[in-house]
């Protein structure tokens, strides 16, 4: 809810013109009427409509200002015949009015060109930016046909007004990371892959990662869906860092190294959060020191997700490229409260990226750490990983073992999966709720795939007593749920069945609930602000930490979450590190404002009609290696598109670029 | 898979394969969509939306360019609304455009002035204020920004087909324009398809600009005569002022399906301009009366090589061309082993391809054609794609996905490797089989400098390829141990899933090793040249003692690396003699040349087809309908594999005979625009090894030849193998290109 002036947004219709400000009726959307902390903003226009939150607004400058965007955003536009002339004319026939030079005809011709562009341009900057100018047309008629009429120029034509335009998209705004994911698909339409890989590196350094074990909530807000089924975002994705890596290319860098500008940043923790704070810092100028606790690079994403997920060989390029932007890397180095204190003298700012790498417990009866076969997923996948992968310490040979996990997200399929691999006799999964939920918090095909291989579900069920002889681990008992809704309505509730636990003989229980963060290198006297979840506290927005100049970005922060928010909270991170380090201000840059407003308005609307497109054109499947082919081995399992299914599924995406601008 | 999707487009029933598009199927169905921005060999632009369509049932328009069809769905490609948005569409394009037809290139064959006339555009509701943009100047091609209408039709073929990648759209809304890559200016091979694919006056050639109307010049389909690739072409010519005799003005292709480097576009004026002269060819004839031998090139068609095996019968004298000779060798060899005369590939298995090999060929420029397939195949079936060869090749960088880089001299060694990791878990015959159970292995990795590595990655990267292709190069064909390495090859072939394309050197290499019986080269006297070096010589180049016609100014056919025969026609007339007039004085009468087309060599698989019922043409689809293809060939497959002999050592300072892009021979070598730099090429590290500068003039002696050049540093070369052109002086063809050699500097 938002208080306005007047707004036509996604089809409301607003009109407070001529009534008194107490009186004005609200929007029933998240607008931007504040802009930032000292700027009310007076209008918002975008793709769906217009939103004035001012009677003073100007709003035929309005309309020219933002067919003025159209020629700006270049990344966008120039692509399509209706869309680069269309735009221009839109903005030459606005500006003639604006200036007191235009005559009737030229609304009509306005009119003529936007219906075009509506209908026939290549995406959906052009099939929108009519959108609001009509709008205004209509209903700011008079305002119009009096600058026509008296030959004058529109209110404020000649005085300095600021305009704050963004181009967005539905999936780019849902992505963490707001990786430009219509620019990259579009390189891949366009076999341009060097293309599609540096859009995705202009705020996502880890492309082939991301390629390939995002959970992809852009998908969620692909508009294609609201048409038949969205775009395979990710796995296009892919393309770009695998077409780099096979070709042996030297990294293409979507932007060049800014010289140094002295300043050094300390980065502890080499996960993904490490990396990307690194990477965009490295690229302003800014010396960067990465401080590793274990003996390789990676984080989780090396260490806790599987080779045949994630093979290291393609992380390490991902790495490497963090490298060759000048990056310093320091391996087995645990950082403690006093090197804390020394880097705050030694470094310009300190970001802490140190994930969440302490398994939380089952919370069962008898669970001691000292029982032989209580295992935490976090140290089971440390050792297989670092052996699989790097051939550090030992393998882990479960022959003969039964294993039993306790989860239900990615981690727990990644400890079953292993666990299979490590040629275990028999493996479990307990899980408190049902199939559809385990989906839900994975993915189908994961979920699948661990079946296929032959992993045992126990849904509903929770263990609630670890059994041991002499200190290790024989049997669990296990108790048994059920759904019982709720008479009132309200969310259904787990209600243990009685008499129905039983137990099964195990060797190993690997609890991989949830991890907790180990904040032991914070220095106690700064008395770093935490969360109610034992994290990091920041404002969500620039990530310093309630101490200045210390900041904290990833699992750490915000807890246990996906790669591609660690990369999107970092990015933010370092780009106000960045201004941080030479400034001692924290802020924003606008376009990092417009993001925000707009996450918080959301661009997706899963309720929009989509017109202009044929319905029921499939999405692309990649080919899977066979359970028989995958199942004791570490090869990687999903074989990615190949060209011609990435040009089939490419060809899809509808390119739902849109450009919001604020008058502030 | 496989499923066809039947659906119905103005109410016709049409069925659509996978991969098919509305447009690709309305185009076959003749059912017609406008389009300014489409082109059938790259993926969709999508940038001018003229192919909107109506669907049954869905709001708005779809475009038909990209869209699969669904089942059932019905499709409408007309209506008074479509027609509307279209002619908008036109009157945008027509903004600002500048009217000057009357000396634009493209006035006559412009589809902007077309589509302007097909839509009635008779007037201008639309304006936008103009911009200056400067004409831009990039050697043989010209940029006019202002007659861009933004296709990027020249952006796709130059990323997708070619492969240089050189151009790019600058993104800005209205001021969008296309700029080189990289780069201040254009830097790329000067193949010119950008400007072939043009549909408006913006990208041309600079030589032909200004010079002629698209309706004043007569065109003569052909085939380009330059290498074995044999490209389709069109002449196009004009009498050159008022009493002027016919030139060529340009060359033009069908850029739709086909492709042309730029020694094709660019190279034209080839043609020999020399006079009649009665008593050069009275001389001529007892030449050949008192001859020995005729030595002659493979730059000649099969009717002329026909002729000289008809004047080595008659006469009982020799014949010598030592790069068919060697090609033939090699293709014996194959045969052996395979049981059949010709290789599998060709330019188009190439292009289908998802695993490619391609070993002994600096493939960029040996054969650009064979290079435009590979840039399709990894461009459009992302093809994994590994270059075997002893140096690397920044132009093959882009396709390339392992490079193979072995020692100088140990082809055969390499290639015994490739067979073995090929065929590990083929059914071989026993001798086969021992064959390679006896490969020293541990010499082989050290020797050829490839570790087993290499190979299992390439086995890896193959692993989910459908269509694979080895591809052969000149430095097996000409290396010491090439019957060894052809037997290998047909092994591959035989009992691999991979096609085999052998590349011939010149244009007509394969069909002169298939027509005439040669004999070794021996230092001999009395020995005509044809086309080549004889004590009497009789030649379409400068400096013989009698003149005859070039290849762009006779009829007669080509055999090229498709295993297709080509027609190629008179661009030109040559007032003089022919090798039919010749033969004629002989009493091997035929009236005209190409009365032989038909009695071509039926044994090697050519039919009995006279030239003038041979087309000479590319269907609407792209089908290529020009010739034939030489029937198949069983033969005796008696041969066997040879031990593998010691590798060859190449220490020292070595030099690759190879040219440079846009060079292959003495033709062209003599045209007007191509660049003519015969430098040569070295890294710093082999200035060091020949103790030579950048500029410095140096002697390089290799054999009995001993020639002078410039040395020039190439920061993109590596190790002690320079590059020595060979288009301005003429290397024997059958000698391995790889040469020990003295490099001296000239003081």
């Amino acid at each position: 809810m938002s208080k306005v002036y007047f707004s036509t947004w996604n089809g409301e219709f607003v009109n407070n013109i001529n009534i008194p400000q107490e009186e004005w009726k609200e929007s029933a959307y998240n607008l931007p009427a504040q802009y930032d902390s000292h700027r009310e903003s007076k209008a918002f226009i975008g793709w769906d409509g217009v939103a004035l939150f001012d009677k003073d607004v100007d709003v035929i400058r309005l309309a020219m200002e933002y067919a003025a965007q159209y020629q700006e955003y270049s990344e966008a536009c120039g692509r399509c015949a209706p869309g680069r002339w269309g735009g221009r004319i839109l903005y030459d026939q606005l500006d003639k009015i604006a200036r007191g030079e235009g005559s009737r005809a030229d609304l009509d011709h306005l009119r003529e060109i936007g219906k075009s562009m509506q209908i026939t341009s290549k995406c959906e900057i052009g099939k929108t930016v009519p959108n609001p100018i009509i709008d205004l047309m209509t209903h700011f008629e008079d305002v119009f046909l009096e600058c026509i009429n008296e030959q004058k120029p529109s209110k404020h034509y000649h005085e300095d007004v600021s305009y704050i335009a963004k181009i967005t998209s539905p999936c780019s705004d849902a992505c963490p990371s707001h990786v430009d994911i219509p620019a990259y698909i579009e390189g891949v339409r366009d076999l341009r892959m060097d293309d599609s890989l540096m859009a995705t590196r202009q705020t996502m350094p880890l492309a082939h990662v991301c390629g390939r074990v995002c959970p992809h909530p852009c998908e969620d807000a692909c508009r294609r869906t609201n048409l038949d089924e969205p775009i395979s975002i990710m796995a296009l994705k892919r393309l770009g860092a695998d077409w780099e890596t096979d070709h042996g290319y030297d990294f293409f860098h979507p932007m060049e190294k800014k010289p140094s500008n002295g300043k050094k940043v300390a980065i502890i923790g080499a996960g993904p959060a490490g990396l990307t704070t690194a990477y965009y810092l490295a690229a302003e100028g800014i010396a960067t020191d990465v401080y590793e606790e274990l003996p390789v690079l990676g984080g989780e994403v090396a260490v806790g997700v599987p080779e045949y997920r994630m093979p290291i060989a393609k992380y390490n390029k991902d790495i490497e490229c963090v490298r060759d932007m000048g990056v310093n890397f320091i391996v087995n180095r645990k950082v403690n409260a006093d090197d804390m204190r020394k880097f705050e003298q030694d470094y310009d700012a300190v970001m802490v990226a140190t994930g969440t790498r302490i398994s939380k417990k089952v919370y069962c009866d008898n669970e001691r750490f000292e029982i032989n076969g209580y295992w935490s997923a976090i140290e089971m996948l440390d050792q297989i990983n670092l052996w699989d992968k790097y051939g550090i310490g030992e393998r882990v040979d479960l022959t003969g073992k039964t294993v039993v996990c306790v989860g239900g997200g990615f981690t727990s399929m990644d400890v079953v999966r292993c666990a299979i691999r490590a040629n275990a006799k028999k493996v479990y999964m307990i899980y408190r709720r049902d199939e559809k939920t385990i989906i839900k918090n994975t993915t189908y095909e994961e979920y699948h795939e661990a079946v296929e291989e032959g992993v045992e579900f126990l849904f509903h069920s929770a263990v609630a007593r670890m059994n041991d002889e002499e200190n290790v681990l024989k049997s669990l008992l296990v108790d048994k749920f059920e759904l019982v809704p709720d008479p009132n309505g309200g969310r259904a509730e787990l209600v243990k069945i009685e008499g129905a636990s039983y137990t099964i003989e195990t060797d190993f229980l690997i609890p991989a609930v949830s991890q907790s963060a180990d904040l032991k290198l914070l220095p106690e006297e700064w008395e770093i602000e935490k969360t109610s979840w034992a994290t990091i506290k920041t404002n969500g927005k620039d990530y310093m930490t309630s101490r200045k100049g210390i900041f904290a970005s990833g699992d750490c922060e915000y807890g246990p979450m996906t790669i591609v928010n660690a990369v999107g909270q970092a990015k933010r991170g370092a780009s106000v590190m960045a201004r941080y380090v030479l400034t001692g201000e924290i802020s924003l840059t606008d376009d990092e404002i417009m993001e925000d407003h707009l996450r918080k308005l959301r661009v997706y609307d899963k309720k929009e009609k989509v017109t202009g497109w044929l319905p029921g054109v499939a999405r692309a499947h990649s080919e899977v290696l066979g359970v028989d082919e995958r199942k004791y081995n570490n090869r990687e399992v999903n074989l990615g598109f190949t060209q011609e299914e990435a040009m089939s599924e490419a060809e899809r995406c509808m390119r739902c670029y849109y450009i919001a601008m604020v008058q502030a | 898979m496989n499923k066809l999707i039947n659906f119905k487009i103005d109410g016709i029933s049409v069925e659509a394969q996978k991969g098919e598009t509305i447009l690709t199927v309305a185009r076959k169905n003749g059912i017609y969509i406008p389009t300014m921005c489409y082109i059938s060999k790259t993926s969709p632009c999508a940038s001018c939306r003229m192919c909107v369509v109506e669907a049954e049932g869905v709001e708005g328009f779809v475009l038909s360019c990209n869209t699969p069809p669904t089942e059932g769905i019905e499709i409408t490609t007309n209506t008074p609304t479509l027609q509307n948005e279209r002619t908008n569409i036109m009157k945008l394009y027509d903004v600002n455009h500048p009217l000057e037809c009357g000396v634009c290139d493209k006035s006559g064959e412009c589809d902007l002035q077309n589509k302007t006339l097909e839509f009635n555009v008779e007037r201008q509701s639309f304006s936008a204020r103009d911009q200056l943009r400067p004409t831009q100047n990039w050697g043989l091609i010209n940029y006019e920004p202002s007659l861009c209408i933004m296709c990027e039709k020249c952006v796709h073929v130059c990323n997708e087909v070619i492969g240089d990648d050189a151009i790019e759209v600058k993104f800005g809304g209205y001021s969008s324009t296309i700029i080189p890559k990289n780069s201040e200016t254009l830097d790329c091979t000067f193949c010119g398809e950008c400007i072939a694919v043009c549909p408006v006056g913006a990208l041309v050639s600079s030589g032909f600009k200004y010079r002629a109307n698209a309706w004043e010049l007569s065109r003569v389909p052909s085939t380009c005569a330059h290498c074995s690739a044999g490209c389709p072409l069109e002449y196009e010519t004009r009498h050159s002022g008022i009493n002027g005799a016919d030139e060529i003005y340009r060359v033009k292709n069908n850029f739709e399906f086909a492709s042309l480097c730029g020694a094709g576009r660019f190279g034209f004026d080839f043609d020999n301009r020399a006079q009649r002269n009665e008593s050069a060819f009275n001389k001529a004839v007892e030449a050949i009366k008192g001859a020995k031998a005729i030595r002659f090139s493979s730059m000649i068609t099969n009717e002329e090589a026909h002729i000289l095996q008809l004047l080595k019968e008659k006469l009982g004298i020799k014949l010598f061309n030592e790069d068919a000779r060697v090609f033939g060798e090699f293709m014996k060899s194959y045969s052996s082993m395979s049981g059949k005369l010709h290789h599998s590939g060709s330019l188009d298995a190439i292009k289908q391809s998802d695993a490619v090999i391609i070993i002994g060929s600096r493939i960029a420029t040996d054969n650009p054609g064979v290079r435009y397939a590979l840039t399709t195949a990894s461009k459009h079936n992302g093809a994994k794609i590994v270059y075997a060869h002893p140096m690397e090749d920044t132009l093959m960088q882009s396709v390339t996905t392992q490079m193979m880089k072995y020692e100088v001299g140990t082809e055969e060694g390499v290639m015994a490797l490739l067979a073995h990791v090929i065929l590990s878990e083929a059914d071989l015959s026993d001798s086969e089989r021992a064959f390679f159970d006896e490969l020293d292995f541990g010499y082989l990795y050290a020797e050829t400098n490839i570790g087993e590595e290499e190979f299992s990655h390439m086995m890896n990267s193959f692993s989910r390829a459908k269509k694979r292709t080895l591809i052969i190069g000149n430095d097996l064909i000409a290396h010491e141990r090439s019957s060894n390495i052809a037997k290998l090859a047909a092994l591959i072939e035989k009992y691999s899933d991979f096609s085999l394309v052998v590349v011939p050197r010149e244009v007509n290499t394969l069909g002169v090793s298939l027509i005439n019986t040669l004999q070794h080269d021996e230092n001999i006297p009395d020995v005509v040249g044809y086309n080549a070096k004889g004590d009497f010589v009789i030649s379409s180049l400068e400096g013989a003692d009698l003149a005859v016609a070039s290849l762009n100014q006779q009829e007669g056919t080509f055999v090229n690396i498709d295993n297709r025969v080509l027609p190629t026609n008179v661009a030109l007339e040559f007032d003089g003699y022919t090798l039919n007039d010749i033969a004629k004085a002989f009493k091997i009468d035929k009236k005209n040349t190409i009365d032989y087309t038909q009695e071509l060599n039926k044994k090697a698989g050519f039919k009995t087809i006279a030239f003038d019922d041979l087309e000479n043409f590319l269907s609407p689809f792209g089908d290529d309908n020009r010739g034939y293809l030489l029937d198949e060939v069983t033969c005796k497959a008696d041969g066997e594999l040879e031990e593998l002999d010691d590798m060859p050592e190449f220490n020292g300072t070595i030099v690759y005979h190879c040219d440079p892009v846009l060079q292959f021979n003495n033709y062209t070598f003599k045209t007007e625009q191509l660049p003519k730099e015969n430098f040569l090429l070295g890294s710093a590290q082999f200035g060091v090894a020949a103790r030579i500068e950048d500029g410095d003039k140096v002697e390089i002696s290799f054999g009995a030849t001993k020639i002078q050049r410039t040395f020039k540093l190439d920061s993109e070369l590596k190790g002690t193998v320079a590059l020595n052109p060979t288009f301005d002086i003429s290397v024997d063809a059958s000698r391995y290109r790889f040469e020990k050699s003295k490099i001296v500097r000239v003081v």
